[in-house]
């Protein structure tokens, strides 16, 4: 070897590893202010993560009310004829809407317009009212009982009752033991069931229920209905709903009102989508300022720890290694402000569907969305300042400051 | 061959003004492998400047510098940090330590731009430590320590890659004399035990008459006081 070689030169490199350690250090030297900058980014992911839980949770509980209401179950009213004055559905009304090929079931409840009392001597009023069942009223809502059985084809032409779950309560009966009896307009009917409380029907629980047939020949009512209730093949529910009104009253089509009680339930849960979005949009500004929040403390670490840049080139550090080291640091900074996020939201979620009786349901898409999201946030907001830190000159960052 | 561990040419350093700040104003020096040199010179000399030029954090506007044989002129941005991960050590007047991290890690930190694993580096580091008399703190942080203390932590940081030249720009400018002169030896006994090359940059002409050769730096210059030592009042 004549000739005078170059001697290799040592390369500058950093173990994955020691560039998150490095990026980490900074932030156990200032623990509080660590805290206190994560605490933006937290307060952003969490209101963000209780907004989706909280309607979630409620959507869950919206559906499986909606489930157990069933999409494909019609109601059949009176409405009010053209002068206002409230019509009535014509007595065979619920013969004519079963003889529709698509109709699975009807059912038909009216009301009767007497006190239901312990005793006929018992004259207290109480606010529960009797409504005759006919069909399978039971089938078409789900209703269930706690004890007995419901009216059915046996039992229709007898006078026998069934009671509401609030209905059983005001008149202190509790079960069907011992052949309990009420009154009704003077006459003595015997308990063969009690219902359970349907929360979706409240207005059922305060009521008793006897056989409609017996209702208009003994106690002398109106052969007609004051609700039908249909269940329809789902998939001809479309086609079939505008073939009621003429079904119903041939006469008068324009007097019967049909609604679809699983359209409230469902026009509740878009309402809740709407305000999803707003509240996920302040969501969004806390996230901002928090971001913004997080840009600012790293520019004031960035003045801050000139020394330690200054040393660090020193020490072989390229402006690749100091800029990693300050976005890591934002990165960890914000994606330990996310998790703690999560974990509050989380908790606010808990807390409120357990006030609200329902079932915790916080999809775990937005828990690992929270901890994403605050980390891209934290890597972006440290962009700027790991740009300065880097951009630093090495000669200058040693030099003590004054 | 072996090359000097520093050989400085012509380098001018001059900052931009009206007229233009000549920092350095030509300035030759090699010091080879294995010396101890004190640089000394009023404040505002331009010492730092030189220091920063020969530890590569600066570059000279004219000239050359070459570190164990290698033109500095020659390399990229980033194998000037390759270079100073490997073949430079410094040892600053205020330490330069990181306030939350032991003691060990600090010194192992002049290892981590070499990317040299976790294990190697503490083993290396104890090592450092031992050297100037810290081993038994290698836990602690330095909050704990005495200004001494802490430019020793800064001298086994300086020495623990073993590097071609350690350059000490005012290390014991912010001790007292006693600590100062501990210091000193230190580095003295370092050159001798493990024959570190150390270039001292001072403007305490005490401390830099106990160097067995002596740089005198004014205006950006290098200059030969007379025997006497008149040159320096
Ligand atoms: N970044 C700079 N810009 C302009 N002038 C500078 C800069 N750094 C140092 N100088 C000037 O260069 C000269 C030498 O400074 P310095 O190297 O710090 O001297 P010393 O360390 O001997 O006190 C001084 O006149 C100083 O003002
Ligand atoms: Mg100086």
């Amino acid at each position: 070897m004549s000739t005078r070689t170059t001697p290799a030169v040592g390369r500058s490199q950093l173990r994955f590893r020691d560039r998150i350690w490095t990026g980490l250090g900074g932030l156990g030297s200032r623990p509080a202010r660590t805290l206190l900058t994560a605490l933006g980014i937290a307060i952003g992911i969490a209101s963000m993560v209780a907004v989706v839980g909280i309607s979630a949770s409620s959507k869950a509980d919206i559906l499986a009310e909606l489930d157990e209401l069933g999409t494909n179950l019609l109601q059949v009213r009176p409405g009010s004829s053209f002068i206002g004055e409230s019509s009535k559905l014509p007595p065979d009304a619920n013969v004519m809407l079963g003889a529709i090929p698509t109709v699975e079931s009807t059912s038909g409840i009216a009301e009767v317009n007497a006190d239901v009392n312990r005793s006929i001597h018992d004259e207290t009023p109480n606010g529960v009212k009797a409504l005759t069942t006919d069909g399978s009223l039971d089938d078409a809502l789900q209703l269930e009982t706690a004890s007995g059985r419901f009216i059915d084809e046996n039992t229709q032409d007898l006078p026998v009752v069934v009671l509401g779950a609030v209905a059983a309560e005001r008149l202190a009966i509790d079960s069907i033991e011992g052949g309990p009896t009420v009154a009704i307009a003077g006459r003595v009917f015997q308990v063969i069931g009690i219902m359970k409380s349907h929360p979706l029907h409240p207005d059922l629980d305060r009521s008793v229920f006897l056989g409609h047939n017996y209702a208009q020949t003994e106690l002398g009512i109106d052969a007609n209905h004051t609700a039908i209730y249909l269940r329809v093949q789902p998939t001809l529910l479309e086609a079939t709903r505008p073939l009621l009104a003429r079904t119903a009253n041939p006469v008068d089509p324009n007097e019967v009102e049909v609604s679809r009680p699983s359209d409230a339930l469902e026009a509740q849960a878009k309402v809740d989508q709407n305000l999803q979005n707003l509240l996920l949009a302040l969501g969004g500004v806390a996230l901002l300022v928090g971001g913004v929040g997080i840009a600012n403390i790293m520019v004031i670490a960035v003045i801050e720890r000139r020394s330690e840049i200054g040393l660090r080139r020193a020490l072989g550090a390229t402006r690749g290694h100091i800029r990693s080291q300050f976005v890591i640091e934002a990165a960890a900074l914000s994606t330990l402000g996310g998790t703690l996020g999560v974990a509050l939201g989380v908790t606010a979620t808990w807390v409120y569907a357990n006030n609200q009786g329902w079932t915790v349901a916080v999809p775990s898409e937005a828990l690992a969305a929270g901890v994403a999201v605050a980390l891209v946030i934290g890597a972006l907001a440290g962009l700027y300042p790991a740009a300065k830190a880097a951009r630093l000159d090495p000669a200058d960052a040693v030099r003590p400051t004054g | 061959m072996t090359y000097p561990a520093i050989e400085l040419r012509g380098v001018v350093r001059s900052y931009p003004g009206e007229p233009p700040i000549q920092a350095l104003a030509g300035v030759d020096i090699t010091i080879d492998s294995g010396e101890i040199v004190a640089i000394v010179g009023p404040s505002g000399s331009g010492k730092s400047t030189l220091l920063n030029v020969m530890g590569t954090l600066d570059r000279a506007t004219e000239g050359s510098v070459l570190i164990d044989g290698i033109d500095t002129r020659s390399l990229s941005e980033r194998q000037l940090c390759g270079l100073r991960a490997t073949k430079l050590g410094f040892v600053f007047q205020s330490f330069h330590l990181l306030e939350s991290s032991r003691i060990i890690d600090n010194v192992a930190n002049g290892l981590i731009y070499q990317g040299i694993d976790h294990r190697e580096r503490n083993r290396r580091a104890l090592q450092a430590l031992d050297h100037v008399g810290l081993g038994d703190r290698a836990n602690t942080k330095p909050p704990k320590l005495s200004g001494g203390q802490r430019q020793r932590v800064a001298i086994a940081r300086a020495i623990v890659s073993e590097p071609s030249l350690i350059l000490a720009d005012e290390p014991t400018g912010n001790l007292d004399t006693r600590t100062s002169d501990d210091v000193l030896a230190l580095l003295a006994d370092l050159n001798e035990r493990i024959g570190a090359t150390i270039a001292i940059i001072t403007h305490d002409s005490e401390v830099a008459a106990r160097a067995p050769r002596c740089i005198h730096v004014r205006d950006g210059l290098i200059y030969q006081p007379t025997a006497q030592g008149s040159a320096i009042s």
